[in-house]
């Protein structure tokens, strides 16, 4: 009896999640009356501007990537090395942005930015554009901690630090050399669900009034038909994607432990 | 002049003192072993040679130079850790190479030192694995390459066979001595291991909560420990409390039997109680055995180990516990029997402290 009660709930899991994904693909299927085609793919893949505000987000994403690496791994080390009473704030802190709204945050960064402020970062694209990156970072900074943390868990840092210092290495080159090497499994899961935020966030970006993939998506939403649902369905497979590339890094480490 | 000194080292962690005023000179190529229990402050002495803590007071001198005010990597000191701590993203090669690429060494010139470190550990057939591939003891054997490689002052190593088993102990124990003695290396190997420190070390120095109780060489310290703690901690020891008879003429009592010392006595009076150390191996029941000095008392327990059989005798309230020599015809006494346990006088050292 108990068996049947875990297969219906699991059965009722699935179909509440799969049956509204499988009539969302099915509606981007019938563009064209009376028979399944691809022409609202056709449609989106060949709008210019998808391919512009795809190819922005994308570079936004890398760009929060690489400052998002840069600033946690340094910091979840240091702070698992030498401050490690500080841990529980710097946890709450990395948390914040996970019950602050993007809106939020958004009105505070044109608020403390805009022209007439000591930083006016929104007065260029460029400053605009490193704002929203940090406004993306913000937002990714929840998932890069923690998975930085966690892989940082899984070794010991005090040792290995020393033993890179009495070789000789500084800083630099223990965190380039020895920490992010051995955490880049870790690095990578977190670059992963930031590339996934990023792709699909609006709020930030519609604010800040850049081209991205999020205010594209959401205008196309509000304009067309079959195209929104296209664009759905491509953008729920690129999340997957990124997932799935998580689980494979995973696995291949799990693989490399194992072995030992 | 000596090598590496340490004068008046100091290290509190807030209001806990854990080495106090530790003073040491080390001669170049010398192998040093800091010997004591957990918390002692041996660990603590030996990092802030290399510069992973600081000293609260003190100075640090290796050729002359002070280190104080160095960073561990400007230190060139090599270290070998409990935990073997290769860098797991690279492999044998790659992290016995570390030291020297930080360094900027030409290639040619890593490549070659590589391979003369590998060959040094006899492992050149594992360059290219992975730490997660090897075994404790060959990890630990990389390890020590590693921190060779660069050619460091001085060569630290925390315990570097605790996490092994005993017969790798053994065996990577002697290896580290003849790495040590062909290289000329001066050497700190710190150890809670007695005998590790006995039969590895130029120099012994015994700690005790915070401060050197004894150095010396191996044979000085288990031989003449200079106080309680050391007799107690270096091998296994009978201490004897005795009552002194005579200060003049070195004469004691040992329950109701009396024995005369060779080692005087000093400033006590007749009545006053010393403590006295004999070392197990130094008396014998044995019909042949041969001593000036004799104890009578009752066999409480008798064990035959193997190589040896330990027996235990009380005389008086004092319990004597002694070794001999296994051999087909040593008939050991019975549990309950009188017998008399015969050593040379001057095995009966006094404890001062």
């Amino acid at each position: 009896m108990k068996k049947f009660w875990a297969w219906g709930a699991l059965i009722f899991g699935l179909l509440y999640f799969i049956l509204p994904l499988l009539g969302m693909t099915n509606f981007s299927l019938k563009m064209r009356r009376g028979v399944y085609s691809l022409d609202a793919y056709a449609v989106v893949l060949g709008d210019p501007r998808f391919q512009e505000t795809f190819t922005y987000s994308i570079l936004m994403a890398l760009a929060t990537i690489v400052f998002g690496v840069l600033l946690v791994v340094p910091t979840a080390y240091w702070v698992r090395l030498k401050l490690p009473g500080l841990r529980p704030y710097i946890e709450f802190i990395t948390l914040l942005p996970l019950v602050i709204p993007a809106i939020v945050i958004v009105f505070g960064y044109i608020r403390l930015y805009n022209t007439s402020s000591w930083l006016p970062l929104t007065g260029t694209t460029t400053g605009t554009n490193i704002l929203l990156m940090f406004g993306y970072a913000t937002l990714a900074l929840p998932y890069m901690y923690r998975s930085v943390d966690t892989g940082l868990r899984s070794i010991d840092i005090a040792t290995l630090t020393e033993a890179a210092q009495s070789l000789g290495a500084g800083w630099t080159t223990i965190l380039a050399k020895i920490i992010l090497p051995n955490v880049l499994v870790a690095v990578l899961s977190g670059a992963f669900l930031t590339f996934a935020i990023v792709i699909g966030e609006f709020t930030m970006a519609a604010l800040l009034n850049r081209p991205a993939f999020g205010p594209y998506m959401q205008l196309l939403g509000a304009n067309r038909a079959y195209e929104p649902a296209a664009l759905a369905v491509m953008s729920f497979a690129l999340t997957w994607g990124c997932l799935g590339l998580i689980q494979l890094v995973s696995r291949f480490q799990k693989g490399a432990q194992s072995a030992a | 002049m000596s090598f590496l000194t340490l004068t008046s080292i100091q290290k509190s962690f807030g209001p806990v003192q854990v080495v106090k005023d530790f003073n040491m000179s080390i001669e170049k190529g010398e192998f040093v072993s800091f010997l004591g229990p957990s918390g002692c402050g041996k660990t603590t002495v030996l990092r802030m040679i290399a510069g992973f803590e600081t000293p609260s007071g003190g100075g640090i001198t290796i050729d002359g130079k002070s280190q104080v005010n160095l960073r561990p990597n400007q230190r060139n000191i090599g270290m070998v850790f409990q935990a073997y701590a290769l860098f797991p993203n690279m492999n044998v090669a790659e992290n016995v190479a570390f030291g020297l690429k930080v360094a900027g060494r030409p290639k040619a010139e890593i490549d070659q030192r590589v391979k003369e470190m590998l060959g040094l550990i006899k492992l050149d057939h594992l360059a290219d694995r992975y730490p997660y591939q090897m075994s404790g003891g060959q990890q630990q054997r990389v390890a020590l390459a590693r921190a060779l490689a660069p050619k460091p002052q001085v060569l630290l190593l925390d315990e570097p066979l605790s996490a092994l088993d005993a017969k790798i102990r053994v065996s990577l124990r002697e290896e580290i001595r003849m790495i040590q003695q062909q290289l000329g290396i001066t050497t700190v190997f710190v150890t809670h291991d007695q005998e590790e420190a006995l039969s590895i070390s130029d120099r012994i120095v015994v700690m005790n909560a915070g401060k050197a109780d004894q150095i010396g060489k191996p044979a000085d310290i288990y031989n003449r420990p200079a106080t309680r703690f050391v007799a107690n901690f270096v091998g296994t020891l009978n201490l004897i409390e005795a009552k002194v008879v005579d200060p003049a003429t070195n004469r004691v009592s040992i329950g109701d039997q009396g024995v005369t010392l060779r080692e005087p006595l000093g400033t006590v009076k007749a009545g006053d109680t010393v403590s006295l150390a004999l070392r197990p191996e130094a008396g014998s029941t044995a019909p042949d055995a041969k001593g000036d000095t004799a104890l009578t008392g009752e066999v409480i327990s008798s064990n035959f180990l193997g190589s040896v059989i330990r027996t235990r005798m009380k005389v008086g309230d004092a319990v004597i516990s002694f070794d001999m020599f296994n051999s087909p015809g040593l008939v050991p006494p019975a549990v309950g029997e009188t017998s008399t346990l015969r050593f040379t006088a001057g095995d009966l050292l006094i404890i001062r402290d």
